[in-house]
């Protein structure tokens, strides 16, 4: 089959005219230096990775290169790339990202990461990489710039979107790409409509819990690549855990995806360890979460808001402060408040202003005057983000917070703060992703999120490539509490801190049982007695179990060790 | 490109272009830069057309490149220059921009007193560039004599051999071409095209099927949606742009040589 070929006639038009004016003729010897440009800017061959030579003051890992080569030769182009958290996504998603330029395949590039990334993502494209990216701030820069990064949420909206649909994009760059696991999102219809030619999904996390979650990941990458919808769901839905057809679906996905664990990296990473520090309630808070924890048997709060006792409990856990905020909220929203509902908040805000100190915090402060170096405290609440603030003020640590709701630059200037003035930085679960802190190796978990994902990404924010020490992680548990049911049944029993990411993710997408959120909702919620609730844990624990088993056996059967 | 490649050649753009380099030692070199080269490197037109408006002393600045940081001594503060660094593509870019058309004559010993005819050939340096999902590029220096329309292949390096002059030497005079530039540009694209057209294309039946294979996906990812919708129509799109393998021939610079009988 012939191949169109085009000949650039612009350089005849001008010569033409040269001849015509008599000149102007160019210097022989700049001549002579621009054919010897070209002599060292040339590349002969289809294969091979030229990005290296560009980039002297930055030594990919070879697992990073690996990557760049198999994305450029034999996934064309279009890839997930979902290394375990700390590999270094964005090394490789530079890597790529440099050879299509230097190749002259690539232009106009889009990137959209995480609010609190945007910088950080246009800073190492030029630092390490020499691309001259643009953090999006004015409207012009989409048209203008050549390469810009820019938050989901910001590219969506117009004027933006529509500026963005009229542009030809040659590459397209999302990062945290399992926020898209949702297509009915307006985010996932945003980036389902844009032209990908090329184009990288990068995530740390591709497959939660659910099977669908990996079709529309996929799906927005290479429409088809898993069959359509009807099909897809067809042959995997109802036999989801057939391994057989778990091994075809996995080398299917393994054609778009690229996933290295630490373990096969070969390199040497620093140690991590997990001291669980249990908690012992005052008098008051421990009323104060019994009081909390009796409204699941009052008949008002049951049917409708088993969810808010979850929530309060775990709140109570957490500080005073936590349940107070949640508390005059539940007050506001009600509509036209019973008396006795009335009555039951009063009561419950007495209670709550009964406690007067918060031995976590107590804990915490003793903590961090023995670290005596820089520590992350991890809370899943606003309120007692604020407390914590003033309570550390009063002892004279300094601290600075975190949160996702911050603006870009507020985000950049925090992590800023914290590494050359501030000892602590108290971050809720929003602004746990994506800012990297490897410069701090101690974590307080003040409270555990439900999600043991969300825990994993807490921790990768310090535990990846650049920790040199090894990594501190100080767990909060409050003693007979949810809290110390989830840590101690659970987490503790699959072993959730010592293993890496990448292994849990495994085990999640092998038992395809739903969101542990979930489980653990209902595990709380709907237990009518301690033994009850104890029993459903283990079950719970022992499928986690069963699983990480499966995959073991799975493992020695391939080493013909079985 | 290796790092004392690059120094020299650094030198020898700055001074083909009139630079004056004021001070140089191990591993770097500051240059004063004429009027010129300050509106093409240093990027700051309003300061050039400020003086302009206001007539008044143009100061060009002068630009501090360093092309090894461990020769170079500490207190020496300038820009560190490597093969990937902005500023030495901006110089590529720069050299191939202010010679894209040259006219030369050769500098030949032949006799005083006696006149010597010089013919014109026309020398085009090309980049064919193949591109599907990927890319290579092939260099080629094409000369065609446009009286006979001889036409030979690694042009360049045979002028590189000469003793060449913008100035026509003395007892010379040009032949006037039988084939004009125009003509004779179409016949070296002509050449170049009939080469390409023989050659294997694998590398373009393999990206076809590449293609083939993705739109196959494609088609079946929307077999039961009625209306296939937008998002159909770009992901097509967007497969044809990622690979359509397709040939790009690009001219880097050429122009017109005056050679004696014997030079080819």
């Amino acid at each position: 089959m012939t191949v169109h070929i085009d000949f650039d006639s612009s350089w005849q038009d001008e010569f033409l005219k040269r001849i015509e004016d008599d000149g102007p003729w160019g210097n022989w010897e700049l001549y002579k230096l621009a054919l010897e440009v070209e002599n060292h800017t040339i590349i002969p061959e289809f294969e091979g990775l030229q990005a290296p030579k560009h980039l002297p003051n930055l030594t990919p890992l070879p697992h990073q290169l690996e990557v760049a080569k198999q994305v450029v030769e034999s996934m064309n182009g279009k890839a997930i790339l979902a290394d375990e958290v700390g590999l270094g996504k964005t090394i490789e998603a530079g890597l790529i990202l440099k050879e299509y330029m230097i190749r002259g395949l690539v232009k106009k590039v889009l990137i959209l990461v995480p609010a609190s990334l945007v910088s950080q993502w246009a800073m190492e494209l030029n630092s390490k990489f020499f691309i001259p990216a643009v953090a999006q701030r004015k409207s012009y820069v989409w048209e203008q710039c050549d390469v810009v990064v820019s938050s989901i949420d910001t590219a969506k909206r117009n004027p933006h979107r529509d500026i963005i649909y009229s542009l030809d994009y040659d590459l397209i760059i999302i990062d945290e790409a399992h926020k898209l696991k949702n297509n009915k999102t307006k985010n996932y219809e945003f980036v389902q409509n844009l032209k990908k030619k090329f184009c990288l999904l990068l995530t740390a996390t591709p497959i939660q819990n659910r099977i669908s979650e990996i079709f529309n990941l996929v799906s927005l990458l290479k429409p088809g690549h898993l069959g359509n919808e009807t099909a897809f769901y067809e042959s995997y839905k109802k036999d989801s855990r057939s391994l057989n057809g778990d091994e075809h679906l996995k080398e299917l996905v393994n054609k778009v995806m690229i996933r290295n664990r630490r373990a096969d990296t070969g390199i040497e990473w620093t140690k991590r360890h997990v001291d669980t520090i249990p908690i012992e309630f005052s008098q008051a808070e421990r009323e104060l979460y019994e009081a909390v924890t009796e409204l699941r048997g009052e008949g008002d709060w049951v049917s409708s808001s088993q969810f808010s006792v979850m929530t309060l409990q775990r709140e109570a856990c957490s500080s005073r402060e936590a349940v107070y905020f949640t508390l005059q909220n539940m007050l506001k929203r009600k509509e036209e408040p019973s008396q006795a509902f009335k009555e039951q908040i009063q009561y419950l805000v007495s209670k709550v202003e009964a406690v007067q100190q918060n031995s976590k915090a107590q804990k915490a402060l003793e903590l961090i005057q023995k670290i005596n170096d820089k520590v992350i405290i991890f809370t899943e609440y606003r309120a007692t983000q604020m407390y914590l603030q003033w309570f550390l003020k009063q002892h004279s640590i300094t601290s600075v917070p975190f949160r996702g709701g911050f603006k870009r630059g507020k985000k950049d200037w925090m992590r800023e703060l914290f590494q050359k003035n501030a000892q602590v930085l108290i971050a809720t679960e929003a602004g746990g992703e994506g800012i990297n802190l490897q410069f701090c190796n101690h974590i307080i978990n003040f409270d555990l999120p439900w999600n043991p994902m969300r825990l994993e990404q807490r921790i990768g924010r310090i535990h990846r490539l650049g920790q040199e020490k090894d990594v501190m992680i100080y767990n909060f548990a409050t003693k007979d509490t949810v809290e110390e049911h989830v840590l101690k049944l659970l987490y503790e029993k699959i072993h959730l801190f010592e293993k890496v990411i990448g292994d849990l993710d495994d085990i999640l997408t092998r038992l395809e049982f739903g969101s542990i959120d979930d489980h653990l909702v209902d595990i709380f919620g709907k237990s009518s007695s301690e033994g009850e609730m104890r029993i459903k844990m283990e079950n719970l624990t022992s499928m986690i179990q069963f699983a990480e088993d499966m995959k073991e056996g799975g493992l020695n059967a391939a080493t013909g060790n079985s | 490109m290796q790092q004392q490649e690059i120094h020299k050649f650094l030198e020898r753009y700055f001074h083909a272009n009139g630079c004056e380099i004021v001070d140089k030692g191990s591993g770097y070199m500051t240059v004063q830069l004429t009027i010129e080269l300050d509106k093409e490197l240093m990027n700051r037109p309003f300061y050039w057309h400020y003086l302009e408006k206001t007539g008044g002393i143009p100061n060009p600045m002068q630009l501090t490149l360093i092309t090894n940081q461990q020769a170079a001594p500490d207190h020496i503060k300038g820009e560190v220059i490597h093969f990937g660094s902005p500023r030495l593509h901006q110089i590529f870019e720069s050299a191939r921009n202010l010679a894209g058309y040259i006219r030369l004559y050769e500098n030949h010993s032949s006799p005083r007193g006696q006149q010597t005819p010089l013919r014109p050939w026309l020398g085009m340096n090309v980049r064919i560039s193949y591109q599907c999902d990927r890319k290579r590029d092939v260099f080629k220096s094409i000369g065609l004599q446009l009286i006979n329309g001889q036409m030979v292949e690694d042009f360049h390096d045979k002028l590189l051999g000469m003793n060449l002059t913008p100035k026509i030497p003395d007892y010379s005079f040009t032949l006037s071409p039988l084939i004009m530039p125009k003509s004779g540009v179409s016949r070296v694209a002509n050449i170049l095209k009939m080469g390409i057209e023989q050659e294997e294309h694998t590398w373009a039946d393999d990206a076809r099927m590449r293609w083939q294979k993705d739109l196959n996906l494609l088609e079946h990812f929307y077999e039961d949606a009625e209306e296939k919708g937008e998002s159909y129509e770009t992901e097509k799109t967007a497969l044809k742009e990622q690979y359509e393998p397709k040939i790009n021939i690009s001219i880097i610079n050429g122009g017109l040589f005056y050679l004696t009988d014997s030079a080819v």
